[in-house]
């Protein structure tokens, strides 16, 4: 409206605020003192989920990093023999890229470090992972894509500079499923 | 006038279309200048890596021919495509030709990002489908994996 001064929080402020929000509802009870809690901005939740998105995925990756074989004949070997080992250094390669992801989206979310250990983190076990390599990286693949999608999907819901970030990770995690194996050009 | 536009915005209808087609024309100029790239990069070419090079040509005209589209739709003007680029690599091989196409969509990938950091939803979606196809068609041509495509490094945060 019109006549209404209303400061401008920034966006660091507005992230901190939603992190003492969450306290409240993890036991904090003198927040009411203070009146209404402040509700979690849809950009705030956009960015969690983001996040979460990312925790993911590095678990995902991980577990396919363990899964894959290292070589063909001895396991455990150097991981330079044929496929074996040449896919173990492209799955490294882009478990990296989403470690720099996870950086980068949790860089732009202040939380108090408990909340911060406290997001749900996926323990998914070794034996769930597939046997053989193509369908690991298959299944990457399709993790990628979707994860890919999603993330477009939420890029309504945050400022500019967080959503051509997010933007941008959408574009990496599709670019995964080429180097993955899919969709690449005959050499 | 459009109602919606005024409803929404914290600056006026006027301000936020000169914004949005600002950012329009950007991608657009970027489009032109890789629609006119692929054909070199093509003529270097043959056989499925020709066909990929013209697949990506026709995608390249079609986003441009959209980015037209949205521009006029605003009122603006779209700027229209120079007779000739300088092209950032000379080719004369096929493997400067695969060089090329991959710089294109670098360039393509970031011109998109002033589109994406659009408020209106339909645009932001728009640039962000294009910032991930042009990815994904630079890593079919061969380029390095890159966590961030489009991203200058100077937007990202050190840890």
């Amino acid at each position: 409206m019109r006549g209404q001064v209303r400061a401008e929080p920034t966006r660091r402020l507005m992230f901190a605020a939603a992190g003492a929000c969450s306290l409240a509802l993890a036991g904090c009870k003198g927040i009411t003192v203070l009146g209404a809690r402040p509700k979690t901005g849809a950009d705030v939740i956009a960015l969690e989920r983001a996040i979460t998105a990312e925790e993911l995925m590095i678990a995902r990756y991980r577990l396919a990093l363990a899964a894959l074989p290292a070589g063909q004949h001895h396991a455990g070997g150097t991981g330079k023999s044929k496929s074996g080992g040449t896919d173990r250094a492209v799955v490294a390669a882009l478990l990296g890229e989403h470690r720099e992801h996870l950086a980068q989206l949790r860089g732009r979310l202040i939380l108090p470090p408990r909340l911060a250990t406290a997001s749900p983190r996926p323990t998914p076990t070794p034996s769930a992972a597939p046997a053989e390599r193509r369908r690991i990286l298959a299944e990457l693949a399709a993790a990628e894509a979707a994860a890919s999608d999603r993330l477009i999907g939420w890029l309504a819901e945050v400022p500019p500079a967080l959503a051509q970030l997010m933007a941008s990770i959408a574009a990496a995690e599709a670019a995964h499923v080429v180097y993955l194996g899919f969709g690449r050009l005959a050499p | 006038m459009s109602g919606n536009l005024a409803e929404r915005g914290l600056a006026g209808p006027h301000a936020r279309t000169k914004r949005q087609v600002a950012a329009l024309q950007a991608a657009l100029a970027a489009e032109q200048a890789a629609s006119y790239g692929y054909g070199i990069v093509g003529a270097h070419l043959t056989g499925t890596r020709f066909a990929a090079a013209f697949a990506d040509s026709i995608a390249h005209q079609r986003a441009r021919d959209s980015l037209t589209a949205m521009i006029m739709a605003r009122g603006g003007q779209p700027r229209p495509a120079a007779p000739a680029y300088r092209m950032p690599i000379a080719v004369h091989t096929a493997a400067q030709a695969r060089s090329l196409a991959i710089v294109l969509e670098r360039q393509v990938t970031a011109a998109y990002l002033g589109v994406v950091a659009l408020s209106e939803p339909a645009l932001r979606r728009f640039g962000a489908d294009q910032m991930r196809s042009a990815a994904v068609r630079s890593a079919r041509w061969g380029a390095r994996a890159q966590a961030f495509p489009g991203l200058p490094a100077s937007s990202l945060r050190r840890r």
